[in-house]
This record gives structure tokens, sequence and C-alpha cells, in this order.
């Protein structure tokens, strides 16, 4: 029988670390505990040990990649106090009753919030949500490449032959109809499913001609690196982009585009009420918020954050403070069952297609 | 040694409970509409009749010859990295075999990160290309990207069992081949690599199961677009909801890869008796 | 002619592990990237190293992936070697019925895994976290254990606990005095492996954990919203600990021999010439 010396060495290790580990296990402490459910990379992470040391309390601090993984993990049974969804996320969250009010007494910080983005549709009367971030979704070029001209295209830029194979898209099915939808004047909450079909040829035929590589956020790292000319990017993202390489521009096409707010809700499974208050005025403290948008890049709806941010950090970043008034702008709406399935449906079908 | 039989029970009920109840209820799952929860249900075979559109048969199609593909060259890279590494002496092998093995314990998806640096277009090889004054190459987000990222993903997977299997092989039979009269090659194909079929086959069917589940991989270095079965299964649970027609995607997933592994042990099984 | 195939395969080898290793360098340079880009590289600093250490989320993620591979490892190996022993002695039906229960983990598709015990737990209800994925870690380590164990058990003569006993043993006394031992390469190997697959396990950590309770895998999937350089730092740190384990652990028999070897002659100097005959 062949012998391997190593093979006894290691496992000598690992029983020690065992044990070690065994021995070092640490116990849980009375204290109170907050569980938070935010976007990966969504604030700056020392700010959640001051908040622990200032109400003496502990957080599970927990990220999604999408609004549907987050969904998705509510549904298989996990609870969380505070949750930090985007507008339709909250919207269907409200319909079936996951959320409970906020006591705006309770948020002393809110006047510091900017009026323009309360009050969005999707909570008229921010009964639920206290905005986190805002921004817009556009185009984020590269100016040595793509020609100033060419940006009156709109979003059928996306489909200029002369960038053919130079475009990341959204991999998101609402983010890559929002384009299509909007190139051919309709709107992105559309039911129509008409209107969806012809979108739908619209990427299609985008696919074909153009050969776009769908991505994630990994389109950040490559637009800095200067890999491809366009992408369909968060304004924020496109802010924290053009801090790192001067040649990127951003515009928001005349079509109109997304007007996109993550907000923070308490959810109706939360018993820790008074402190989730506590996390949310914490988070509103213009200094506190001014650390985040930094940190992040995207746009603070705390005014004195905001605007001490567009001054000193992005200075000449014009994407930082999107424009959120333009006529054919709108927020998205949450969908029902059907229109849902039939977006998600078309959109594997728009990426499985070869 | 009647007193160990006991032994055998504990794991029994483990894996009824952890092994056997899940797949019965992803079976469940898939001939089921009416959501995730389990109290209005309705029986159906719908979502096993959504699996044959085109899009979705187009995608197991791309799956299995990617995997395919991913495995053949795990296969040809691999036999002949084993191979070789028996030539040293025994302490050197074990030192050799370990360096195939610590890859495997280092974070997957790291891996595959650095491979994003290494192939994107102002990545390290491409700077290397233009220094060396030829013309960069994009291979970010292509067929090429996956491969490399599968392929060293998996190459341990297969050389490892086939190193195994190479040990056992008693190095008389070689001497008694060319007694025989067998030149190389002969000895080669005759007896090497016919005793080393049970590790070539392990190698195979542990690099084929890896690769057709994996969805991380074409994820990150493929794109959206790179569509194979695992993605298809995750959106279906993380992103789309629809847990009943990902399970039926699961059920013919597993099915399809019970029937092949079976297949190739009979096949084992055969070359066995032959001799 | 021998020195000349050794020459071609080595550079073969050499080859194959440049690709192996390539990735793994690329991390460990960009570690020391003081830019945030994993594809520029601008300056060296620790910057990501001081990070690393003060990253609570981090930190916590190591704890739980070293511990949870740990403990599945632990548990798995006892369980599966306990299983293997018992199943060579079990009825031909039940040993074949348990074996190809036993091949169900390892052949289905890890996410196929990850989902049935992802639906199993949501269904029972049962709090996902730490536990879950301990559960899920021991079901997807110890069919590995088995199927490592079970063939040295079977090439076990039957009669050898039999005789044990015969000669006084009690059953805990042959398992571990006689058993044990004759098949410890076979463990060796199954905890090789299932320490490997737990460590490296992100589709079923994945699905199946909660309660802000993740491994390293699923932070860094979660770090592509940002590339973050803090966790090459990481595995920077892991390969460094994986050699200085290695080095230890090949030097420390290599100076025991030599040290034994030089006090036999240090004796074998003292004593008088016709006594050591």
């Amino acid at each position: 029988m062949k012998k391997n010396p190593f093979k006894k060495g290691i496992c000598l290790l690992l029983g020690t670390l065992l044990a070690a580990c065994l021995l070092g296990g640490c116990g849980n402490s009375g204290k109170p505990v907050l569980k938070v459910y935010s976007w990966g990379e969504y604030l700056d992470t020392s700010l959640l040990s001051e908040f622990e040391k200032e109400y003496d309390c502990k957080v599970i601090y927990e990220t999604f990649d999408s609004n549907e993984s987050m969904y998705t993990k509510l549904q298989s049974g996990e609870t969380y106090d505070i949750l930090v969804p985007s507008d339709y996320m909250i919207e269907r969250l409200i319909k079936e009753d996951r959320l409970q009010p906020i006591d705006w007494s309770l948020v002393p910080n809110a006047a510091g919030l900017d009026e323009a983005v309360m009050g969005e549709e999707f909570d008229p009367d921010n009964t639920y949500s206290v905005p986190f971030f805002y921004g817009s979704v556009g185009i984020l070029y590269d100016t040595t490449v793509v020609d100033d001209a060419d940006l009156s295209d709109g979003w059928e830029l996306l489909r200029n032959p002369k960038y053919a194979e130079d475009i990341y898209m959204y991999d998101s099915e609402r983010d890559s109809f929002m384009p299509a939808l909007k190139a051919l004047g309709y709107s992105m909450n559309t039911t129509n499913h008409e209107e969806i079909d012809q979108a739908y040829e619209w990427l299609i035929d985008q696919r074909d001609t153009m050969d776009p590589v769908y991505v994630g956020d990994d389109v950040m790292d490559n637009m800095i690196s200067g890999n491809k000319a366009l992408a369909v990017v968060y304004s924020g993202d496109a802010a924290y982009t053009m801090r790192e390489n001067e040649d990127l521009a951003f515009f928001e096409p005349k079509e109109g585009t997304n007007i996109w707010q993550d907000a923070m809700v308490i959810t109706s499974d939360c018993t820790e009420v008074e402190l989730a208050h506590a996390y949310i005025d914490f988070m509103l403290e213009p200094e506190h918020a001014y650390a985040n948008t930094v940190e992040v890049g995207y746009t603070s709806p705390v005014v004195e954050a905001r605007t001490k941010a567009a001054e000193e950090d992005f200075a000449g970043i014009p994407a930082y403070l999107p424009s959120t008034l333009g006529d054919n702008n709108e927020v998205f709406r949450y969908q029902d069952q059907e229109t849902k399935e039939y977006f998600s449906e078309l959109w594997t079908k728009v990426k499985a297609a070869n | 040694m009647k007193h160990f039989t006991k032994l055998v029970r504990p794991y029994i009920i483990w894996a009824v409970v952890i092994i056997l109840l899940p797949l019965l209820l992803i079976v469940l799952y898939s001939v089921t509409t009416g959501g995730n929860d389990l109290v209005n249900i309705q029986f159906t075979l719908d979502n096993f009749r959504r699996m044959t559109e085109p899009v979705y048969l187009a995608v197991f199609a791309k799956s299995f010859r990617l995997g395919l593909t991913a495995v053949g060259i795990c296969l040809f890279a691999g036999y002949i990295l084993a191979y070789f590494i028996t030539f040293f002496s025994e302490r050197t092998q074990s030192l050799l075999i370990l360096l195939v093995t610590i890859p495997m314990w280092i974070n997957t998806l790291l891996r595959t990160y650095a491979w994003i640096c290494l192939l994107s277009d102002n990545g390290a090889v491409n700077t290397l290309l233009q220094m060396l004054g030829f013309q960069p190459v994009t291979m970010m987000y292509t067929d090429f990207a996956v491969l490399i990222g599968l392929v060293s993903d998996l190459l341990p997977f297969m050389v490892l069992p086939i190193h195994t299997s190479l040990c056992k092989i008693d190095h008389s039979l070689h001497e008694a081949a060319m007694d025989l009269g067998a030149n190389k090659v002969q000895t080669f194909w005759r007896v090497t690599f016919k005793l080393s079929l049970p590790g070539v086959l392990n190698g195979i069917i542990m690099t084929f199961l890896l690769s057709i589940s994996t969805f991380v991989i074409p994820k990150l270095l493929g794109g959206g677009q790179y569509m194979l079965i695992g993605n298809l299964i995750e959106n279906q649970f993380i992103s789309v909801g629809d847990w009943n027609f990902g399970s039926a995607i699961s059920v013919i997933l597993a099915f399809i890869i019970l029937l092949a592994i079976t297949g190739m042990k009979q096949f084992d099984q055969e070359e066995g008796e032959e001799e | 002619m021998k020195k000349k195939r050794k020459l071609g395969s080595g550079l073969y080898i050499t080859l194959c592990f440049l690709f192996l290793y390539l990735p793994i360098l690329v991390t460990m340079v960009y570690s020391f990237n003081s830019s945030k880009s994993l594809t520029k590289f601008e300056s060296f600093s620790l910057r990501w190293y001081e990070n690393l250490f003060s990253s609570g989320e981090i930190m916590h993620a190591v704890y739980v992936s070293i511990t949870i591979a740990l403990l599945a490892t632990a548990i798995s190996t006892v369980l599966g070697t306990l299983t293997a022993i018992g199943l060579s002695k079990t009825r031909r039906i039940l040993k074949e019925a348990i074996l190809n229960v036993n091949n169900i983990p390892i052949m289905n598709p890890d996410i196929v895994t990850a989902i049935g015990l992802m639906i199993l737990f949501s269904s029972i209800k049962l709090e996902k976290g730490y536990f879950t994925m301990l559960l899920a870690h021991i079901a997807l380590c110890t069919p590995y254990v088995i199927t490592s164990v079970y063939p040295k058990v079977r090439n076990l003569d039957p009669n050898l606990a039999n005789a044990a006993m015969d000669l006084g043993a009690t059953p805990v006394q042959a398992l571990t005095k006689v058993i044990l031992p004759m098949i410890k390469e076979g463990i060796y190997a199954g905890v090789l492996l299932a320490f490997t697959m737990s460590f490296d396990d992100f589709v079923i950590s994945y699905f199946v954990t909660g309660n802000g309770i993740s491994n390293i895998s699923i932070i860094v999937y979660n770090m592509t919203k940002r590339t973050n350089p803090t966790i090459n730092a990481l595995s920077t740190l892991v390969i460094l600990v994986i050699v200085v384990t290695l080095v230890l652990v090949h030097l420390i028999p290599y100076l025991k021999r030599r040290r034994e070897e030089g006090r036999e002659k240090e004796i074998d100097s003292l004593l008088p010439k016709e006594e050591v005959e």
C-alpha cells in the first residue's frame, strides 16, 4: 500500500484546529439584535459598529444582489427587521402586508430629507418607507470612442452598429426591458403584451446585431478598465466609475428613463421596533449619510450630505446629481404575477437565444 | 464482526431524512403548481411540458456541449499529467499530487475572479501580448474564457483518480507485455490505459457532474447570455421565484445524469468482464 | 534516454502547474495593489490587509468557513467510517440499497442537492443559519468518506475482528485497536476529501444559509457589487497557512530522522567496538 506522508500530517493539523475552534467558541450575550437585509456593499460598514456601540445592541447585516433574491429569501421563511429594497419591491411588500408603518415621530432626522424624493407612487404618503439612496438609469460611455453627435440617438444608441460588440447591458429583466420599451416610446410599466412583444423583438434584434454582453455589477470594473465603449448603468454606479476613470461620461436619454429609489422599511415581523427606528434615524444623520454616499457613490436623499458630497467628492461628476424631473421619467411599479412571468420568460429567451 | 452491523443504523435514518426526503420534495414540487406553499397545490405536468420549448432544449444542448468539451480537455491534459507524475520517485509523487490538490483549497470563486483579471480586454494576458507586439484578443465573455475557467477548476478532479489507478498497476505487467513482444504504444494502450480505466471513468464522472451543473463560472466569465442548465435553475429559484418549474428542470437534470452514469458504470463492468 | 523522458514530462508538469497556479498567483499579487481595480496594478500597499482584519464581516465568514468545514469533516468522518465498517457485514440487499442512496449526493448536481435541502429546511420550518449549513455540509461530505473508507474495509480479512474478540478484546477494542489502524489510509483520504468539499463549497451553502451566517464563498459572491481586493488578501493568507503547514509536515519528520541518526552515531561512538557486534 502506498503511503502519503502528507495526508496524516494534514489530518492531524485539522484535528488541532478543530479543538482550538471548539475551545474558543463564543457565547451569545443578551443584547437586543437587529437584523438588516440590504444590497451588497451599500453602506460604510464602520457605521454598523458605531451604531452597535451607541445603542448597545447587535446588528446582523446581510446582503442580497437583487430584489428578487431578497424576496425569495423572505419566501423561504427567513425573517428580518429592516429591509432596504427598491421601489417596486416595496410596493409588492406593502400589498402583501409584510411591512409595518413608520412612526415618523421617532425619526427626527427625516427633516433633512429632500422633499422631491418623497411621496413616490409606490408609497404615496411614505407610510412605510424612508428613502436611503435614489438615482436614474442612463448610458455610461467612453468619450474617447463615442462620438458626441451619436448621443442624440437616445436609447437607440444601443443599436447603433458603429458600437457593435462594444456594449454592456444589465443582466436583469426589468433593467433590460426598460431601454427597449422607452426607445419604442412605451411606458416601462406596460402590461400590454403587444408592446412587450415589440420590446422583446427590439432586444432580440439588438442581441443579433450588436452582440452585447449581459453583465451584473462587474460592469463597473470593466468600464473603469475601459474594456467597452457603452454600458447601461445606474447613476450611482456611473458616479463611482467616473471617479475612477476620467474618460467616462454619463447621459440620460431624452426618451425618458427609470427613476429608482431604494428605501428602508420595517417588516411586520420586527419586534425591536424602537431600535429599528433608531437605526433608520441613525442612517439619516447627515454625517452618516455623507459617509455612506461617499463610500458607495449613490445619491443620498439627505440634502446636507448630498450637497457636501456633490461639492467635495463628486465635483465635476454630473452623474452624482441625476435629473429626476424629465417628462417621460418613471418609477418602476409592482407587476402582477402574470405580467412578471411573461417578462421573465421572454428575458430568459433573449439570453438563451443563440 | 456481527456486532458491527448496528453501526449502519444511524446512517440509514440520516440518509432517509437528509438525502431521500429532499429529493421527494423536489419531485413533488415539479409535478404541482400553486406557488411555494404546500397548502393549495394542484397536480400538473405543465412544468415538464414547458421544458420541451426550443429555447430550453437549446439551453440543455449548450450545457452538454460545453460540459463534454470541458471533460474532454480535462481528460486529455489530466491523463498526461497523471501519467507523467508516475515517472517520479514516490516521495516526489506525493508532493506533486499534493500540489495538484492545493488549488482545490483556494476558493473557486476567487480563482474565477483572477481569471477575469487575466483575460479581460486590458488584462494581464493582453498587456503581455501587446508588449510582445501582437494584437490584443477579446477573451472575456466567450466560450474560451468559460472553458479556461472550467478546466482550471476541474483538472484536479480528473488527475487525482487517474493517478490513483495508475499507481495501482503492477510494474511487472509492463515488462511482461514487452517481453511478449508488444511495442511501447501497444503496451500503453493495451495494458496501462486499460488498467487505469476505473480511474478515468471516475474522473470523467466527477468532472462531468461538476461542469454540467455549474452556474457561477459561466455567469462570471461568459456573461449573462451564457445560459446553462445551472443558471436556468438558479434563475427560477432566485430571481423568477417559480420553484415548480425550477424543480422540474432539476428533476430532468438529475434523471439524465443518473442515466449517463449508470450507462458508464455498465460499460466499466462489461470491460472488466471481458478480461 | 530516461533523462530525456523526465525532462519532457517535467516540462509538461510545470506547464500544467503554471496553468493551475496562475490565477492564485494573480490573486496574491493584486492583494498588494493600492487601487481597487482587479485589472490595473498601481502601486504596492498593505491597505487590504488592514481592511481584512478590521472587517468583522469577513473575519466572521472565515470563522464560519473553518468551523463548519472542521465540524462537518469530523462528524462525517465518524459517521461515514462507522457506516462503512457496519456495511461490510450487512445483508447484501440492504448494503446495495445503502450504497446506492449514498451515491445520490455524489452524483446529483450540487444545485439539485442544494435546492432539495433548501426546500426541506423551509418546509419543516427549521430556522436557517449555522445549524442548517452544518447539516447540509455533513450531508455533502459523508458520502465521500464512505466511498473512500468502504473499499478498505471490504479488503480486510473478515476474521480479524473475531480473532481479536476471541483473544479477549471487547468489540470497542476490536474496533479501535484492530480495524481502525488497518483502514486508516482510507480514513485519511476521506478526511481530506470531506474537508476540501466543505471548505470550498458555494452552491449548497448559498441556498441553505440564513440569519447573517455566510462563509467565505458567499462573501466573495456578494462582493461582486464592488470588486474588493480585501478578499485577495484573505486568500493570500490561506495560501500562506497551507504552505507553512506543508513545510512543517515535510520538515519535522526529516529533522527528527536526522536527529535520531545523529544520536545513534553518538551512541555508536561511545560504545566500545566489540559490544556493538
